[in-house]
């Protein structure tokens, strides 16, 4: 029997664990050396944990919040250039590419998908902007004016344009902050002029950046047009559709490599917001009958943000466990090298512990003694790691400008899981010790 | 041979070892009573079944068969912990190397006894201090083991020994690793613990120590063979009823 009455007297007694407590602390004291280097399994185990836990939650926070920016009620359908058949490629000079969306597939989508409310088309191609002699290279976004609501995207200073600048067809424009700061450095732009080809656009706003996601997940800023476009920059420029398609028409020239392409296409990205958020996921499903039945070629995309958040989500229970199953390792680890060294104090003391026998102490009272050791050695580390896994995310956040998020839950479930990493580690050499036959203890050298 | 109770009865007990196949008698039906006050040297050589004898009596250990009375008490079938109890109450351990623990002062050594029987630390630190005293090492409270000689240390086991008033004192070579000066002073506080009214078992190979005791009780291959008075006047004879402050937690 471990865990007798005498045992559980004996730890609620405050008196004996006091006791115990100092005992154990001038025992591992007398082999400092030791101690450190047993407890420092234990540091290194939880503050890995606290850190891991606090980057991981800080970079699927970011993750969430520009998902939740593109809105979690909308569906966001997109144009994308077909993978180019070897007829274009023959006539490549003068072929005309026209593909994605158009405004017969947006009234039919308003028509017959129940319960949307709000439609938003954009255009969008990749240009130079200038002022003066600055430039900077934009994705110019011809659109409606309730875009911003649509896209939680907030303005910073100024207006967004009107119904009455969309209806007559105005030249203004809204610039993203990091466009502003690239083409007016010194001064604020709104009411300034920026030049956009030959035509020349009065800015009257400015919005923050728009979250700039990876380019691997598809939902990068829009710049179908251009597939060599810089991706790190995000300027972006905000125009009334109305204005644009009139000023640029819907055939679009480029420069490529080899020759010259043209591409039509009328519009580059509708979003579509449901009034029922639980009806987002089917009418994503219905758009993308009515897409399929109108075009022949898979030549748009369709981006459901609330499917990326559930993704998202399901990303961060994965890195989860995988966390999970990193700190239970290094706790194990942590927690055998404790064992070990209890295993061999034990054996350097069995004369020891011989002598307390001897003195009248009972099984329980050497397994608490020892116990006790175990839990301040490793309840030491714990509280070291708490500290050192404090300020990793605070390093990091400060250094590396990552988002790191610290719950009070991961310090306080790093330092428990120490502490029970001692009681469990600690039990086999306590139980040992206290096993040692008296007599051959005492005649131990 | 008396109406008085002995301190220690011991009744045909038997040890029995298994090595192998071979079955050793460690101690061979061995029938012995020592009364209170007593001042017994145990003496043999060795591999004569001395330490087998100490150990049974110190309840370290249990016979393989017979009865073993201790003040009165049926010892021979007690489970661990009571026997833990039983070391804890009624005996005093003085061994040859000393056997201090190494991470604890003068005071807290003598002590340890006492925290095992559970007493608040003042009492503890009050007898401690009392007792530390008592053999001369008032001065030296707080020093540890390791800074002290040979014959200082084995003063403070004797301390430690005494700390739970107990019935019987085992002491085994308790002069061994001494000098003759230092075994000299040790062999005095025995005698003056005796003249108290302590009863002292005292372990040994040293033939003269049968002129210091009260009586002699000598082995071999397991049996007793001698056993006789020693050379130690008593004021009292051993059959006289001992002084009942002499036997305490009887």
């Amino acid at each position: 029997m471990l865990f007798n009455a005498t045992t559980f007297r004996t730890l609620s007694n405050p008196r004996h664990l006091k006791r115990s407590v100092l005992l154990g602390l001038k025992s591992l004291w007398m082999r400092k050396l030791r101690s450190l280097l047993t407890a420092l399994g234990i540091v290194f185990g939880v503050s890995s944990v606290i850190a891991m836990l606090s980057i991981g939650e800080g970079a699927s926070y970011e993750a969430q919040l520009q998902i939740k920016q593109l809105g979690s009620q909308n569906v966001i359908i997109r144009s994308v250039k077909p993978p180019e058949t070897n007829a274009a490629t023959e006539t490549e000079t003068t072929y005309i590419a026209e593909y994605g969306l158009t405004v017969s597939d947006l009234n039919q989508i308003r028509d017959t998908v129940p319960g949307i409310s709000i439609v938003v088309p954009a255009r969008s191609i990749r240009n130079f902007v200038w002022h003066y002699a600055r430039n900077a290279e934009c994705d110019i976004m011809g659109t409606v004016p309730w875009f911003p609501e649509m896209r939680n995207l907030p303005l910073t200073a100024g207006r967004f344009f009107s119904d009455i600048e969309m209806r007559n067809r105005v030249n203004v424009c809204v610039l993203s902050d990091s466009a502003a700061q690239e083409l007016f450095p010194l001064e604020s732009p709104v009411g300034k002029t920026v030049r956009l080809e030959g035509t020349y656009l009065r800015v009257i706003g400015i919005t923050s950046d728009s979250p700039q996601l990876d380019a691997d997940s598809n939902i990068g800023n829009s710049s179908s047009t251009t597939d060599t476009a810089d991706q790190d920059q995000n300027h972006q420029l905000l125009m009334p559709l109305s204005t644009m398609l009139e000023r640029f028409g819907d055939i679009i020239f480029q420069r490529s490599a080899g020759g010259y392409s043209w591409e039509k296409v009328e519009l580059h990205e509708v979003v579509v917001k449901c009034d029922d958020p639980d009806a987002v996921v089917a009418n994503a499903n219905a758009i993308r009958h009515i897409l399929e039945s109108n075009h022949k070629e898979p030549d748009y995309e369709i981006i459901v943000p609330i499917e990326l958040l559930r993704q998202a989500e399901r990303t961060k229970q994965i890195f989860n466990i995988v966390l999970g199953s990193i700190a239970a390792i290094s706790l194990i680890v942590g927690g055998i090298g404790i064992m070990n060294i209890m295993l061999a104090n034990v054996t350097e003391r069995t004369r020891e512990i011989g002598v307390r026998r001897a003195l009248g102490a009972k099984r329980a009272d050497i397994i608490f003694q020892f116990l006790v050791e175990t839990v301040i050695l490793s309840g030491a580390g714990g509280i070291i790691g708490v500290a050192l896994g404090l300020a990793i995310p605070f390093l990091v956040s400060q250094v590396a400008g990552m988002t790191t998020i610290v719950g009070i839950g991961a310090p306080i479930l790093a330092f428990t899981i120490s502490v029970l990493t001692g009681i469990i580690f600690g039990i086999y050499p306590a139980k040992r010790a206290a096993d040692l036959n008296p007599v051959e203890a005492l005649r131990h050298e | 041979m008396s109406k008085e109770t002995p301190i220690i009865s011991l009744q045909n007990v038997r040890k029995t070892y298994r090595m192998g196949d071979a079955v050793v008698n460690a101690l061979d039906g061995i029938t012995l009573d020592i009364m209170p006050g007593e001042y017994v040297a145990i003496m043999g050589a060795s591999g004569c079944g001395k330490s087998t004898l100490l150990n049974l009596l110190g309840c370290l250990d249990q016979p393989s068969e017979g009865e073993y009375l201790l003040g009165g008490q049926n010892v021979s079938h007690l489970e661990d912990d009571l026997l833990s109890k039983t070391r804890g109450k009624k005996l005093g351990f003085i061994f040859q190397s000393y056997n201090l623990i190494q991470q604890l002062t003068v005071l807290e050594n003598i002590e340890v006894p006492l925290y095992y029987q559970g007493l608040p630390p003042h009492e503890s630190r009050e007898i401690a201090v009392r007792l530390a005293t008592q053999v001369g090492l008032g001065e030296r409270l707080d020093h540890r083991p390791n800074e002290l000689s040979g014959g200082q240390q084995q003063r403070v086991a004797i301390a430690r020994s005494l700390a739970n008033d107990p019935i019987v004192i085992l002491a085994d070579e308790a002069t061994g690793n001494l000098d003759s000066k230092s075994g000299e002073e040790i062999l005095g506080i025995f005698e003056e613990l005796n003249r108290l009214g302590k009863t002292l078992i005292f372990v040994t190979h040293d033939p003269a120590m049968a002129d210091r005791v009260s009586r002699v009780i000598r082995l071999h291959d397991g049996q007793v063979v001698e056993d006789r008075p020693g050379g130690l006047k008593q004021k009292r004879k051993s059959p006289e009823p001992a002084p009942a402050e002499a036997i305490p937690n009887s």
